[in-house]
């Protein structure tokens, strides 16, 4: 048979080669120009801190019309400026925009000093006291949590587990019932040995993730994303907005290994949250516990966490006034999209707004020489010292102090 | 960049480069197309774009040119996607010129796809870089040889026959990764169990254990070398795959009457239906394992070589990562006893203050 080409038109291939080339070339004083990417702009103030944790104030923007505070709780994965990339992509300053009384977690970049930090000291440590400080700074019992991905589990398992403190939950795709084969992530997880991961890294690098999250699409993420960006190297704004966004991507905090063994084999390898069986400490996490409000959003194309293990939670919380929200998009289009801007952002805002009924602190009935591993305990607020005594609470592991809270309760302001 | 005139001078600069290896790759391309004509027929052309690029990032990339490491990081990014791009277009333009003959036939077209152009597009995609899996054997062989010598020249002979294993390996890599990891395997129990207990292995001590370590280091290096050769070959062979039906597509296309019209179809068409492909080996329960097991391979690997660099480093006054994981948990430990007994300090503090 002949061949079906013998020769062909160089011109072709040096003309069109040639214009990309020099569409580079146009855009190199845009690219040379640009000596730093903003991010996360909103003013906030630093108000606690804790290793690496950070936990952030931001500012009112106008008049902040809601009473609960709201705690952002984003992922161990990448970095929660994601949700105030740029003024006019800001979940965050579009809540603020709102009224809403904005708190952030920042979880920091672990270092291998932090390599022994379990799931139980993200949750009932770090989180549990960020709680607390807000709780006392705004000076109510309970707050609102919303969070995203995996900070949404996160979220989710603090609620079980603390739900005296919780006034609100929202969460924002997050994985719930990991048995779901529909995201490559949870079928390849299954087949990783977490132990020796850990074992080996002791703090997984963040390029580690991100190169299995690239591996989800992989031509589109390598190869076309950067090709079509040559189009637009000569739009500076565009240019930034690109550039924003690959910064986010590639800025990947390491993950403690002890925290990621835990979270793999116990949530993606045994889905034990949504059998009950996830043990944090001495606490078993049951999510019948959930019984304050919830505000459930999906993004119904999402291909890192998929519907069908956002959806599930909302049968498995013990609260009658659930929420499901389906987003139109993906994973990254509900925090950056236009239509996270305009629909889901004012949406989460009203639907905290009719929700928004503050429990005042109360004070406590002195505990009688509380256990040292058994309590958790709340710092008075440093504005107010004499108005208000500190609350002692107990696990809920323990049914003394879990009938003794009523008690307490029963002194509201 | 610092200054107008920085960055004027790397720009002069940059044209001046890009003049000269435009007019080298011109001369080249013309020889190319002076000879058979047939795609493939001179390596040189195929350069012409990376000729064309690498001298832009080099010149933007080195300091005077960008400032900023995700600018420098994203521009990487986009040279290396655009190579890859044209990598593509040297696949596509042929094709083209067919299509436009009325001369193209899919089966024909399958048979002159060079295979090993196609491999460096599935590289830049999944990143496989041929050149570093070499230096790392050749690097492997080296440290080998070095843990030889340093164990008085009992492993030696083993030693030497790894060496040459670990050289010859990719002879091995067309379809049988497994035998490779199996020559290594029955190697090592061969020795372990005859030669290394019974002659001149030491009795005792740390010699001994880097003796053993070295030889299960180079038993991982090789099982993981193997695995990497599965995952590779399942890769390439699920990309030569996904080329198969992008030509089936445009033959589909021609016959339809709506024949693909420019390169940006193509490309479009060609990651499209590469993600299609691609997307359904990874479902499968199969790839997923064979991901595991080379991950869990080159964890076995890493972590025998940082214990073989623990034992050499042992009796150099450095702390070592052992230890420090040691003193890690130290401090670990005494923070959260800290912090728990600062809770009940001020839990005391708020009841007195209560009461």
């Amino acid at each position: 048979m002949t061949p079906p080409f013998t020769t062909f038109e160089a011109r072709n291939l040096v003309k069109d080669l040639g214009e990309l080339g020099m569409k580079v070339m146009r855009g190199a004083e845009n690219v040379t120009s640009v000596d730093d990417i903003d991010v996360g702009t909103a003013p906030r103030d630093l108000i606690y801190q804790e290793d690496k944790l950070s936990l952030y104030h931001y500012k009112a923007q106008g008049k902040t019309t809601s009473k609960v505070p709201v705690l952002i709780v984003y992922a161990l994965v990448n970095r929660p400026y994601m949700l105030d990339l740029q003024p006019d992509r800001s979940i965050i300053r579009n809540l603020l925009g709102h009224g809403v009384d904005v708190y952030l977690v920042d979880w920091g970049y672990p270092t291998k000093e932090d390599m022994y930090i379990t799931l139980d000291d993200y949750i009932s440590g770090y989180l549990n006291n960020c709680v607390d400080v807000i709780r006392e700074r705004a000076n109510v019992d309970k707050i609102n949590i919303m969070g995203i991905c995996q900070g949404g589990t996160f979220s989710t398992i603090y609620s079980a587990l603390y739900p005296q403190k919780i006034n609100n939950l929202v969460t924002l795709v997050t994985p719930i019932d990991f048995s779901t084969k529909d995201g490559l992530l949870f079928s390849w997880a299954k087949n990783l040995n977490v132990d020796n991961l850990a074992k080996t890294y002791r703090v997984i690098p963040g390029d580690f993730l991100n190169s299995g999250f690239l591996m989800l699409m992989p031509f589109t993420l390598n190869i076309r994303k950067y090709v079509d960006i040559i189009d637009t190297l000569e739009d500076k704004d565009k240019l930034l907005n690109f550039l924003r966004m690959e910064k986010w991507i590639f800025d990947s905090p390491g993950q403690v290994g002890e925290c990621l063994r835990q979270f793999i084999k116990d949530c993606y390898q045994e889905n034990k949250l949504v059998k009950g069986k996830l043990q944090l400490g001495d606490k078993t996490v049951n999510l019948k516990n959930i019984t304050m409000p919830l505000l459930n959003i999906y993004a119904n194309a999402d291909h890192l966490v998929p519907p069908a293990s956002t959806k599930p939670l909302n049968d498995y919380v013990g609260t009658k006034d659930k929420t499901l929200y389906e987003f139109k998009g993906g994973h990254i289009g509900v925090f950056v999209g236009s239509k996270s801007q305009k629909e889901l952002a004012p949406a989460i805002a009203t639907w905290l707004q009719e929700r928004d009924t503050p429990t005042p602190r109360v004070k406590a009935k002195p505990a009688a020489a509380p256990k040292a591993t058994a309590t958790v305990v709340e710092k008075k607020p440093a504005a107010a010292p004499k108005a208000k005594a500190a609350v002692a609470e107990k696990k809920p592991a323990a049914a003394t102090a879990a009938k003794a809270k009523p008690k307490a309760a029963a002194k509201k302001k | 960049m610092n200054t107008t005139t920085d960055y004027l001078e790397t720009w002069f600069k940059t044209q001046e480069t890009i003049t000269k290896s435009w007019l080298d790759s011109s001369k080249k391309m013309q020889e190319a197309f002076t000879g058979s004509g047939k795609v493939g027929a001179d390596t040189d052309i195929f350069n012409l774009y990376s000729s064309w690029t690498k001298p832009i990032f080099d010149s933007l990339g080195k300091g005077k040119g960008i400032s900023e490491d995700t600018v420098k990081e994203t521009m990487s990014k986009v040279f290396g996607s655009t190579n890859a791009y044209a990598r593509l277009y040297e696949i596509w333009l042929p094709l083209f010129k067919a299509i436009q003959d009325k001369s193209f036939n899919p089966d024909t077209w399958k048979d002159t796809l060079d295979p090993a152009k196609y491999q460096e597009v599935m590289n830049k995609v999944w990143g496989f870089n041929p050149e570093a899996l070499e230096e790392f054997n050749k690097q492997a062989s080296r440290l080998a040889e070095m843990f030889g010598k340093n164990a008085e020249q009992f492993a030696n002979p083993w030693s030497e026959a790894i060496t040459k294993n670990i050289a010859a390996a990719p002879q091995f890599f067309e379809g049988h990764p497994e035998s490779i990891m199996n020559s290594f395997h029955n190697l090592f129990r061969a020795f372990d169990s005859t030669v290394g207990t019974a002659f001149h292995v030491p009795q005792m001590g740390k010699d001994r254990e880097k003796v053993e370590l070295v030889l299960r280091w180079l038993d991982d290096l090789a099982v993981y070398t193997a695995k990497n050769t599965e995952y590779q070959h399942v890769m390439y062979a699920t990309g030569q795959a996904a080329m198969e039906k992008v030509i089936e597509a445009v033959a589909q296309k021609i016959k339809e009457g709506t024949e693909v019209k420019d390169f940006s179809e193509f490309f479009n068409l060609w990651i499209d239906l590469n993600e299609k492909t691609f997307y359904a080996l990874f479902q499968t329960d199969e790839f997923s394992k064979l991901q595991g097991q080379v991950l869990d391979a080159s964890l076995n690997v890493r972590q025998h070589f940082f214990k073989l660099m623990e034992l050499y480093l042992y009796d150099f006054p450095v702390a070592l990562r052992s230890e420090m994981d040691d003193l890690y948990k130290t401090v670990y430990e005494l923070k959260k006893k800290v912090k728990s007994l600062e809770k009940q300090l001020k839990n005391k503090v708020g009841q007195e203050v209560g009461a």
